[in-house]
């Protein structure tokens, strides 16, 4: 009897599947679009923060009906879990079986590296919304598939480098960084440029991730006669560098690149974390413009968040709602879900007036990154919120 | 700068120590070992977090019902990883408790999430100076809560009854059996005891560390290389062990850092293995008795 209920609904759902379904699909098909990032693991609040970002936007553009004339964009994901051969067989899969036509790119640099052949030998681009790495974008190929609304490591350490040299005057900056590719990526980016300003520094530490005690390290850079620390590195390791620094009680300004906001940075060090500043592309707190508003409202209202507070890694977000867009123009642009055609739109968008800033041309041929050192802003945690610091 | 790294690494050692001695335990009940110890550190400190700062529950009140979780968690461990292979005279203990580990892991990130958290302590705020070191009072509350709760196992062991019963199994199965006593509840108390050794060492941990989900899977791997250096059938060569093993860690300062990667180091850490006197890992690895030297700073 059972079974025959059983076969009964499997029929009545089958009937219905066949006659109402068809009805959705002779709408136009998607245009599919892709994010490949970390979405497990311990970066894993970047890749969420980046789906967030591109999600907003996607519903924006499909409520104003789509693109090309009435087609959807559909987003799908992929995990790379921060494995450079695991984002290579995203981005082929992504592209080669869901047919996207652009991809979107996660927290780590050298997954985006990895990819990069593959973008250039299946003819589609590649939008970064987080990975910093310089060579990303700034590489030799022609034409160029790697775009990149984000921070780039070389523009960060130069505005660091200037902020530590400038505006608070130091000539002895002691430098910590994380011993991995990124780490080794600002490595280069800060000797240059400190080199370029006069400027040596007292030392460069290295610290592994979940390191229990950067003590030592500190220590070192101390004793050396450092008079401020340039730090690179995520929230849990930041977290004990400045505790650390604390403990030995060396007070000396300490300016950070932009890891540690990929997590609870200001929960884990409490008041000292007043006593960093570091780079944000945007912040969501403050005044915002009707852009900035309404992306607020639209996370508030999908992901229950109850204010900017809530909004955790923002520069994920804030550059993934801005790349989608981006990308919605180039596809609009090109007239056609086209990997080659929306790359070659890509560089020649006009005017748009985004969340982070309007872009007057976000890409040309010769830059592939839609934010320059402009649109970098300092930042630094007053009472657990991200604010703007003054220049 | 000596008196710095001196404080810090006590403080860990005794860690490393405390997590140790629940190798030792359930090593010398049953020659077995539960390689979710590091687990058991991050449990601790989880459900501390989450009854103390999640819940707002006060301290004393959330302190036994943490232990009492370990204690369920030690049970669950041996009976549905250790016991089954040990009836069936097998190995794969090993990997079963390995694998409970990773699946502990995996739903202390699913419920508490990915984030590391800070776990508050009035302790650990302002800093004081002790020749010229800065050094946390809960830095100094570690290692002695720490070496307390040590003396207090290694006196339990000499002075009641269970804890005779315990070494009684660990000297002979058959002999305490026949004794009278039931071998199979030690070996289920020595993996509950075990388990909570290493979960307070992650409530103490926490307030210095932070609280994540991950936290206890390097502590755990540096603890047994602990067990093993100290003598993992010896509890005070583990005490030493611990503390010469933090001393070194810390002492390296990050020199360890310099062109390693976190897995290389724990790759040193398991090449430490042989090294012990130890007859349980040494047979079955191939690395060759001079790794050890790659943990020396280089």
């Amino acid at each position: 009897m059972a079974r025959r209920t059983l076969l009964g609904l499997l029929l009545v759902l089958t009937v219905v599947t066949v006659t109402v379904v068809p009805g959705f699909t002779q709408a136009k098909p998607p245009v599919v679009v892709a994010l490949v990032a970390a979405m497990s693991g311990g970066s894993a609040l970047s890749g969420e923060a980046i789906k967030r970002g591109l999600t907003v936007a996607i519903d924006e553009i499909n409520a104003k009906g789509g693109v090309l004339g009435g087609r959807k964009i559909e987003l799908v994901i992929r995990d790379e879990e921060g494995n450079p051969s695991k984002g290579v067989t995203a981005a082929r899969d992504v592209i080669e079986r869901e047919k996207a036509v652009a991809v979107f790119g996660g927290l780590h640099s050298p997954v985006g590296l990895a990819m990069l052949p593959v973008f250039h030998e299946l003819k589609v681009p590649y939008v970064g919304t987080w990975a910093a790495a310089t060579n990303i974008t700034r590489n030799d190929r022609k034409p160029n598939f790697m775009f990149r609304v984000s921070a780039n490591d070389d523009i960060v350490d130069h505005f660091l480098a200037k902020h530590v040299t400038e505006a608070l005057g130091k000539k002895k900056p002691g430098v910590i960084l994380e011993n991995t590719p990124w780490g080794a990526s600002n490595q280069e980016g800060l000797t240059k440029w400190f080199a370029k300003m006069n400027v040596q520094p007292v030392g460069i530490e290295k610290f592994n991730w979940n390191d229990p005690d950067m003590t030592p390290q500190l220590l070192r850079l101390k004793n050396g006669g450092a008079d401020s620390i340039v730090m690179v590195a995520n929230a849990p390791e930041g977290a004990q560098i400045v505790k650390g620094r604390a403990k030995i009680a060396w007070n000396v300004p300490t300016v950070s690149h932009w890891g540690i906001s990929g997590g609870r940075f200001a929960e884990l060090t409490g008041d000292l974390s007043e006593s960093v500043v570091f780079v944000q592309t945007y912040s969501f707190f403050g005044k915002q413009s009707d852009v900035g508003e309404r992306v607020i409202g639209a996370l508030r209202a999908k992901y229950g968040l109850k204010g900017p507070e809530d909004i955790l890694a923002p520069v994920g977000t804030a550059n993934a709602y801005d790349a989608m867009h981006l990308v919605a123009l180039a596809i609009e642009k090109s007239g056609a879900a086209d990997g080659a055609k929306i790359r070659d739109a890509l560089e020649n968008l006009g005017e748009h007036r985004g969340l982070i800033k309007t872009y007057k041309r976000p890409f040309t041929p010769d830059e592939h990154d839609a934010l320059t050192e402009n649109d970098y802003i300092l930042v630094t945690w007053k009472g657990g919120r991200i604010v703007p610091v003054g220049k | 700068m000596i008196a710095q790294l001196f404080f810090s690494g006590v403080a860990l050692g005794a860690m490393y120590a405390l997590v140790a001695l629940g190798y030792n335990i359930t090593y010398a009940t049953s020659q077995t070992v539960n390689f979710s110890q590091g687990q058991s550190v991050m449990v601790g400190a989880v459900v501390a977090y989450a009854l103390h700062v999640g819940l707002g529950w006060p301290f004393w009140a959330a302190l036994p019902v943490t232990l009492l979780a370990l204690a369920l968690l030690g049970v669950i461990v041996e009976r549905v990883a250790v016991r089954p292979f040990l009836r069936a005279r097998s190995i794969a203990w090993l990997l079963a408790t390995i694998a409970v580990g990773i699946i502990g892991e995996n739903v202390a990130m699913l419920l508490f999430g990915k984030d590391a958290r800070a776990f508050p302590s009035s302790l650990a705020i302002v800093p004081w100076t002790i020749l010229g070191a800065g050094v946390y009072p809960h830095e100094l509350l570690v290692p002695l809560v720490g070496l307390a709760l040590m003396a207090a196992v290694e006196l339990a062991f000499r002075k009641t009854l269970a804890g005779k019963a315990l070494r009684a199994v660990s000297f002979s199965h058959d002999a305490a059996g026949l004794m009278g006593i039931d071998v199979n509840r030690t070996i289920t108390a020595a993996y509950a005891l075990s388990s909570v050794l290493a979960g307070v060492a992650g409530i103490l941990l926490a307030p210095l560390l932070n609280v994540s989900a991950t936290m206890g899977t390097t502590i755990g791997l540096k603890a047994f290389a602990v067990a093993i250096i100290g003598g993992i059938e010896s509890p005070r060569g583990i005490v030493v062990a611990g503390l010469l093993r933090a001393a070194h860690v810390e002492g390296d300062g990050g020199h360890e850092a310099r062109g390693r990667l976190v897995l290389d180091e724990q790759v040193a850490d398991l090449g430490t293995v042989p090294v012990g006197e130890d007859r349980l890992i040494a047979p079955a690895t191939s690395i060759p008795p001079c790794a050890w030297r790659s943990v020396t700073p280089t």
